[in-house]
C-alpha cells in the first residue's frame, strides 16, 4: 500500500475553488431549452386543460392555472441559461475537473492515473445540434464524470486524448 | 493437488442432496395429503399418492445430483483453475490463478455431517455471479488444500489472531432493532408456516377472544405482550449471534486476512490485504448506547451478500466493546486512534432545522388528513358535533411535544457525530446518528473528489467533500465541513490532485 506524505498545513489564506476553464458549446443552450420544453410543455398545458375541463371555471383558479403554465415555460427558458453559466470543464495533464449544477453546485475531480474508461455519447436530438457528451469513469461506482454538450469533433478529440493518456498509465487504477 | 488430471467432486454429495430433498418432499407430502383429505379420498390411496410423490421428489433430486456429479470435473493446473460442468448445457470455465482474489469455504450442518465443504473462488471483479467459480462439494481436506495452493501457501503457518470470539460479546447481540421487532416477526413466520400446513390457529374466534382479553385489562395485557415480544426477540438475537459468530476468529496470514466463523454453518473468507482500502467502525444507535461497535472492511471486489445470506460480507467482527473495535481496526488497517475534529456550528443549525421541519410537517400532515377526512366524511351542518373528536387535537399536540425533544436530541447527536481527520495513512470521516460510521479510507485508495454545496450550504459557508474510491460503498462523505477546511482536507489527503484548481486568498 502506498503511503502518502502529508503536506503540512502551512499555507496561509483560505482555499477556494477556481472555476474550470472551459464552457460547454454555446449550442448547448438551445439543445437544453428544447429538452426542457419537451418536458415542460405537457406539464404547462395540463394545468389550464384541467381548469377548463374539470372545474366550473372560477376566475381565480383560471388566473392560477395560467400563472402555472407561464411559470413552467419561463422555467424551461431560464434554467438552461442558468446551467450554462455554471457548467464548466477542464482537462489538464493530471486531472479531469468539472463544475455543474444550478441550485446544488458540484465540482468533480478525477486524477488521470485513475481513469478507467472514456466514452462519448450522442443522442438523436443532440446530433442535430452537432453536440456530444464525454463520460470519464474511474474504478469507483460513484466516480463517473460527465462533460456535457461539447462540439462533437472536440469531444472525439478529447476522448482520444484521454484514452491515450490512460493507456499510458500502468496499474489497474483502483 | 496440482496436476493436469481432471478430478471429480466428492461422491458423498449424493447423500447431502438426498437429505436436502427431504426439505422439499416434506411440505409437498403435507400439502398433498391435506388437499386429498379435503377431497374426501379414503386413507390408503392418500398414503399411496403422497408416498409416491415423496419418492418422486427424492429420486428426482438424487438423479439430478448424480448426473451433475458425473458431469462436473475440475482441475488445478500450474496457472489456471478449470471447471467443466452442466447437465443440459455443457460449460467450461477457467480462472487464471493470479486473478484469484478470495476463496470462500463454507459448510452447512448437512455438508458438515458428511465432511464436505462448498468452495467459492472469487476473482474480485465487480461483475455478477459469473465472476465466481463454485465447487459443490469437496471433502474438507481437499478444500483446505485447494485454498492453500490457490493462495500460494504450501504449508500451514502459525497465524496471528487479530481477534477471537469471547462469549461475553453476546451481551451486545440483543442491541439491535430485531429485539423489538423479533417477536412479532417470529409469530408472523410461524403463522405463515402453520397456515401453509393448514393448521389455522388464529381463527376469528381466537382473535376475537384475544382482542377481548387485551381490551379487557390493557394495563396488564399490553406490557405482558410487549415483554413477551422483547423476550422472544432477545432469544432470537442471541441464537442468531451464536450461529453467525460462534467459533469466530480473525487472523492474519502473510498478505491476507482470514475470517472464519459459524457454529452450525462454517464460513471462512480470505481477503487479500492489497484489496483492503481501509476499515470502518460501525455503531448502530442501540449498540452505541450500549458501548459496542463492529468493524467492517472497506475492500474492493467484495461483492454483495447473496440472496440467502443476511449477513454483511464486509463484516470483520461481531458486535464487541468499542475500545476493542478500535484496537481491531488499528491491527487490521493501521487506523490511527485520532479524534476527529468537529465541524462548524452551522452544521448543527442545519440539523436542528431539518429535525424541526420533519416534526412540523408530520404534524401538519396528520392534522391536514384529519381535517380533510372530517370535511369529506360527513357534511358539517348535518351533525351537531365536530368530527375530529375532542381527544384528537390534544393527543396530536402531546405526540408533537414528545417527538420534539427526541428530534432535537437526534439532531444534536448527528452534529456530534460529524468529524474528519487526516492521519499519515488514512482520511478519517465520521458521521451518522442512527448508524454512526467512522471510516478510515486509505489515502492511496482515493480515486477522485466530488465537492458539493447546496444553496443553504453556500449561505452557511459549508461544503460536502466526497472521496470516491473503488472499495466499499464507492464514496465516503465528509458532510457539512467548513468550506476552507474541507478544501484543505481534500488538498492534503491526495497531494497534487486538487491543488491546481484552488486559489488561496491571503
Amino acid at each position: 500500500m502506498r503511503v502518502l506524505p502529508d503536506i503540512p498545513k502551512t499555507r496561509l489564506g483560505v482555499a477556494e475553488l477556481r472555476p474550470p476553464r472551459n464552457r460547454p458549446d454555446p449550442r448547448a443552450v438551445a439543445w437544453w431549452t428544447i429538452q426542457w420544453l419537451i418536458l415542460m410543455l405537457p406539464v404547462a398545458a395540463a394545468g389550464p386543460a384541467a381548469f377548463w375541463f374539470l372545474t366550473d371555471r372560477p376566475l381565480w383558479l383560471g388566473v392560477a392555472a395560467v400563472a402555472f403554465a407561464a411559470g413552467c415555460v419561463v422555467l424551461a427558458l431560464v434554467a438552461p441559461r442558468a446551467y450554462y453559466r455554471v457548467q464548466r470543464w477542464e482537462v489538464t495533464e493530471e486531472a479531469v475537473y468539472t463544475r455543474r449544477g444550478w441550485l446544488t453546485h458540484t465540482w468533480r475531480v478525477a486524477p488521470m492515473s485513475r481513469v478507467q474508461t472514456v466514452d462519448t455519447e450522442r443522442g438523436p436530438v443532440q446530433r442535430l445540434f452537432g453536440l456530444a457528451d464525454v463520460t470519464v469513469t474511474t474504478a469507483s461506482a460513484a466516480g463517473a464524470i460527465k462533460i456535457e454538450a461539447l462540439d462533437h469533433e472536440l469531444a472525439a478529440e478529447l476522448a482520444a486524448r484521454l484514452t491515450a493518456v490512460t493507456q499510458a498509465t500502468p496499474g489497474d487504477a483502483t | 493437488m496440482i496436476g493436469e488430471s481432471w478430478q471429480a467432486l466428492s461422491p458423498r454429495g449424493l447423500r447431502v442432496s438426498g437429505i436436502r430433498s427431504l426439505a422439499i418432499a416434506a411440505p409437498v407430502v403435507t400439502v398433498l395429503a391435506r388437499v386429498l383429505a379435503g377431497l374426501d379420498w379414503p386413507l390408503w390411496p392418500i398414503v399411496a399418492a403422497t408416498g409416491g410423490a415423496g419418492v418422486v421428489v427424492v429420486a428426482g433430486a438424487l438423479a439430478y445430483e448424480a448426473a451433475r456429479l458425473r458431469a462436473t470435473r475440475w482441475r488445478l493446473t500450474a496457472d489456471r483453475l478449470e471447471v467443466r460442468t452442466g447437465v443440459a448445457v455443457r460449460q467450461h470455465r477457467s480462472i487464471p490463478r493470479d486473478r484469484v482474489r478470495s476463496v470462500d469455504v463454507r459448510a452447512d450442518p448437512v455438508r458438515r455431517a458428511f465432511g464436505l465443504t462448498l468452495v467459492k473462488v472469487g476473482t474480485g471483479e465487480h461483475a455478477d455471479a459469473h465472476s465466481e467459480l463454485v465447487l459443490d462439494s469437496l471433502t474438507g481436506h481437499d478444500a483446505e488444500a485447494l485454498r492453500r495452493s490457490l493462495l500460494r501457501q504450501e504449508a500451514p503457518v502459525a497465524d496471528v489472531a487479530l481477534a477471537q470470539l469471547r462469549w461475553a460479546w453476546a451481551r451486545y447481540a440483543p442491541l439491535s432493532v430485531w429485539s423489538f421487532a423479533g417477536g412479532a416477526l417470529v409469530l408472523g413466520a410461524l403463522y405463515k408456516t402453520l397456515d401453509l400446513l393448514g393448521l389455522d390457529l388464529f381463527t376469528s374466534d381466537v382473535a376475537a377472544g384475544v382482542w377481548d382479553w387485551v381490551t379487557g385489562r390493557p394495563w396488564m395485557a399490553v406490557p405482558a405482550l410487549l415483554a413477551a415480544n422483547a423476550a422472544l426477540g432477545v432469544v432470537g438475537a442471541l441464537l442468531l449471534f451464536a450461529e453467525s459468530w460462534g467459533r469466530y476468529r480473525l487472523e492474519r496470514e502473510p498478505g491476507r486476512l482470514r475470517l472464519s466463523r459459524g457454529l452450525l454453518t462454517n464460513r471462512s473468507l480470505t481477503l487479500q490485504e492489497r484489496r483492503l482500502r481501509g476499515v470502518e467502525i460501525s455503531e448502530p444507535l442501540l449498540l452505541r448506547l450500549g458501548g459496542g461497535a463492529r468493524v467492517k472492511a472497506v475492500a474492493t471486489g467484495l461483492g454483495k451478500a447473496g440472496e440467502d445470506e443476511s449477513e454483511d460480507v464486509a463484516a470483520l467482527t461481531p458486535p464487541l466493546p468499542r475500545e476493542l473495535a478500535v484496537q481491531v481496526a488499528a491491527r487490521v488497517a493501521g487506523m490511527a486512534p485520532v479524534s476527529p475534529s468537529p465541524h462548524p456550528v452551522a452544521a448543527r443549525r442545519r440539523r436542528i432545522v431539518w429535525s424541526l421541519a420533519t416534526v412540523a410537517s408530520l404534524a401538519a400532515l396528520a392534522a391536514g388528513a384529519t381535517w380533510l377526512a372530517a370535511r369529506g366524511g360527513r357534511p358539517a351542518a348535518a351533525s351537531g358535533q365536530s368530527w375530529p373528536a375532542g381527544w384528537f387535537w390534544p393527543s396530536l399536540g402531546a405526540a408533537t411535544a414528545l417527538a420534539l425533544p427526541v428530534a432535537l436530541w437526534l439532531a444534536a447527536d448527528a452534529y456530534r457525530a460529524l468529524g474528519h481527520a487526516l492521519s499519515e495513512r488514512h482520511l478519517i470521516c465520521r458521521r451518522g446518528t442512527l448508524t454512526r460510521r467512522t471510516v478510515a479510507l486509505d489515502r492511496g485508495g482515493i480515486v477522485g473528489w466530488t465537492l458539493s454545496a447546496t444553496v443553504s450550504q453556500r449561505r452557511s459557508g459549508l461544503l460536502t467533500v466526497t472521496a470516491t474510491t473503488a472499495a466499499g460503498d464507492g464514496h465516503y462523505d465528509v458532510a457539512d465541513v467548513g468550506r476552507g477546511d474541507g478544501l484543505d482536507l481534500a488538498a492534503r489527503a491526495v497531494p497534487g490532485l486538487l491543488e491546481p484548481f484552488l486559489v488561496r486568498s491571503q
